[in-house]
């Protein structure tokens, strides 16, 4: 194991799963920000990934997450206005 | 010189961005919580930095960098936006209130 898989072990153990938690456990809003949180921690984890295994794939799998995750946090925060 | 340039940018990212972590999980409410969403972008961008001094301007360095700059400009306006979504599902509005315009 290299920095770099060790640092995206870092973030996927002690960053995705307390989002995961309040994205379980707090109201609809507040589990909407873990989410836009998980959402750039996983990119950066990606971009980790393909340093450490060399694989340019996993780069630009971390860009197209970074674009929807921006697209899916403006559509949730617009549906949780009222609707939900 | 150059791998402990790299081990601290690396790991002052991952700081950053667990420092994130750690701050969303002990704030109360969703707009304290949001306090700590936009700041994701600078660990990124120090990610990005230590990609850059440990091989250049590569492909996989390249992508890091617009990445960083992506979550960099995109992070403060989401942030923004929820924090939009939450007046409005708190309050019904984006007018203040009676007791917010008065003078304290």
């Amino acid at each position: 194991m290299n920095e770099w898989l060790l640092a995206a072990s870092l973030i996927l153990i002690g960053g995705i799963v307390p989002c995961g938690i309040v994205c379980f456990l707090a109201p609809a809003i507040e589990a909407l920000v873990a989410l836009e949180l998980a959402g750039s921690l996983t990119a950066v984890a990606l971009i980790l990934l393909a340093e450490g295994i060399h694989r340019q794939p996993f780069a630009d799998l971390a860009i197209v997450l970074a674009a929807l995750s921006f697209v899916g946090a403006i559509a949730f925060a617009r549906f949780l206005e009222r609707e939900l | 010189m150059r791998a402990a340039v790299v081990g601290v940018l690396l790991f002052a990212g991952v700081g950053v961005e667990l420092f994130c972590c750690i701050g969303l999980v002990a704030m109360q409410g969703a707009y304290d919580r949001l306090h700590y969403t936009a700041p994701a972008g600078f660990g990124a961008a120090l990610v990005a930095g230590a990609i850059l001094v440990h091989e250049g301007f590569s492909m996989v360095a390249d992508k890091a960098l617009l990445l960083a700059g992506m979550l960099l400009f995109l992070s403060p306006l989401i942030v923004s936006v929820t924090a939009r979504a939450a007046r409005i599902r708190e309050l019904g509005g984006l007018r203040p209130e009676r007791e917010e315009l008065e003078e304290p």
